[in-house]
């Protein structure tokens, strides 16, 4: 059986590493903001822009804040992402 | 009635002894409302505010109502877009913006309508109908509506709270400050928010008043001493009367079961202005970076208008030029907004030269070196004190008062004479 956000997660994965010019970042469900390096604001909105136009999605405002916010995590990332592609096929 | 009075206090202390053996739910609503809009009563001066007051609010609430219920979201956008463009001008032209002063006169509006709070209820509800119309706000009924944009623990002057996270408190069915610690907590909040607010804060005042009289003489060392008093008491001034003010509406509003959002955290700490924004008034900065920044800087490189590297650094000035306006109508806010601008593009910049030098382990040492971060503290704290020589005062008047500092000469107009937070 496949995993359905495998597959994200790779892309997801990959456009971290552009995004942060780091080909060393493994995205973890429970990796935050601080264990990124760099991954401020504007880092943060960049890293939006990219996973909006890869996956064609887009993000309400408040998600955006949302998604860097306390409890938030790499996994909430994903599933949000993997919903969003979901619901636009 | 001001926050920090005994008639507040004594309020405050009786209504979250009665609430807390109220059931959750409605009756504790119901006294809410009641307090809300008994607070608003004592606030509004006429009628004619009143009605203006209804209308800029409830408008709020119908244009989201019709959003919601609208399934075009072309027509959503252009609703949305005509109607915060409506808000912003009634907003403009409601606190004579001094930029209007040839159309309108100054006293005009204010003579027939005065509005407590307007500053921060625009922010909500801005926040408000752009969620709803990007289905980030399902539900919402006109009275959860109202008592959010009417909470009197946040209606003077913020915190600046987000609609979903306060219905999580007015809905919430979970006992209030369940244990003592909680309870104790709460009380010495609210004994530190009157201290800085009654003590700290009006100490600060008085001593940076002595540096604003009108015997500065730059080359003495009596007006260099009168000039520093005021330089970094004004600051202490704003920090103290602002941060004590939060701390006395949180701890307030968590006696009576509203948990506000945080607005501070050791914001003379901060290494940089960016630092500085990001624990001075934090929900301001939040609400900026949301509905101003990111909508702004997210177009501009879609659109493809120049490098995204440039474009942020204009962003960052355009928010941060919005922001300093927002806190008032006269054009020294707007210089306030400008140096900031300025201050955060700089820091920024700085940043990436550190980046583009040495890459990420540069800026992680120059982060981690405690000489350096003492060095920025000091030229932040410096840097954040000149710029709030224009906070409190018209700008014909500071310039003026600067000039004949740098000059050392006496002030000689009465128009000169400076009364910060006059």
């Amino acid at each position: 059986m496949t995993n359905p956000t495998g597959d994200i997660r790779d892309q997801m994965q990959t456009l971290f590493r552009n995004v942060f010019v780091d080909d060393e970042i493994v995205l973890r469900d429970e990796m935050t903001a601080a264990d990124v390096d760099g991954w401020d604001s504007l880092a943060h909105i960049n890293l939006i822009i990219a996973v909006e136009k890869h996956f064609q999605i887009k993000f309400a405002t408040a998600e955006i804040s949302g998604l860097k916010s306390e409890g938030q995590n790499i996994g909430t990332f994903l599933a949000l992402v993997q919903k969003k592609v979901s619901a636009r096929k | 009635m001001t926050i920090a009075s005994t008639e507040f206090l004594l309020a405050l202390m009786l209504v979250a002894g009665t609430i807390f053996f109220l059931p959750r739910g409605l009756p504790r609503q119901i006294l809410l409302a009641c307090c809300n809009a008994g607070f608003l009563f004592l606030c509004i001066p006429n009628l004619t505010s009143a009605i203006a007051l209804a209308v800029f609010i409830l408008s709020g609430f119908l244009v989201g109502e019709w959003t919601r219920r609208n399934q075009n979201p072309r027509a959503r956008y252009y609703l949305v877009a005509a109607y915060l463009i409506v808000l912003l001008s009634a907003f403009v032209v409601l606190k004579e913006y001094q930029f209007l002063s040839f159309i309108i006169h100054p006293g005009t509006i204010s003579r027939w309508v005065s509005i407590v709070g307007l500053s921060y209820m625009l922010f909500r509800q801005i926040h408000y109908v752009v969620d709803i119309s990007e289905g980030q706000i399902e539900c919402c009924s006109l009275w959860a509506y109202l008592n959010y944009q009417l909470d009197l623990f946040a209606l003077y002057a913020g915190p600046i709270q987000r609609f979903q996270h306060f219905s999580q408190s007015w809905n919430s069915t979970a006992p209030i400050l369940l244990t003592t610690h909680q309870r104790l907590k709460s009380f010495a909040r609210l004994f530190i928010g009157i201290l800085k607010v009654s003590l700290l804060g009006v100490l600060a005042l008085k001593v940076s008043q002595r540096g604003s009289d009108e015997q500065i003489y730059a080359r003495s060392l009596s007006g260099l001493t009168k000039f520093a008093l005021l330089f970094y008491f004004y600051p202490a001034y704003i920090y103290f009367n602002f941060s004590g003010y939060c701390d006395i509406v949180i701890a307030g509003a968590a006696m009576v079961g509203i948990e506000l959002p945080e607005n501070f955290n050791a914001p003379y700490l901060a290494r940089n202005p960016i630092d500085f924004w990001a624990r001075w008034h934090m929900t301001l900065t939040h609400w900026i970076r949301d509905y101003v920044f990111t909508p702004l800087y997210k177009k501009g490189v879609e659109g493809g208008i120049m490098r995204p590297q440039r474009w942020s650094y204009l962003c960052f000035f355009i928010a941060m030029f919005l922001a300093g306006f927002w806190h008032g109508s006269t054009w020294n806010f707007a210089v306030f907004g400008l140096l900031h601008g300025c201050g955060v593009s700089v820091a920024k910049m700085w940043e990436e030269r550190i980046i583009r030098r040495g890459g990420r382990p540069a800026l992680r040492n120059y982060l981690k070196s405690k000489p350096i971060r003492v060095i920025a503290i000091v030229a932040t704290v410096n840097f954040v004190c000149f710029t709030m020589l224009f906070f409190p005062t018209d700008l014909t008047s500071r310039l003026h008062f600067l000039r004949s500092f740098l000059l050392a000469k006496p002030v000689t107009s009465s128009a000169s004479v400076f009364v910060p937070g006059a």
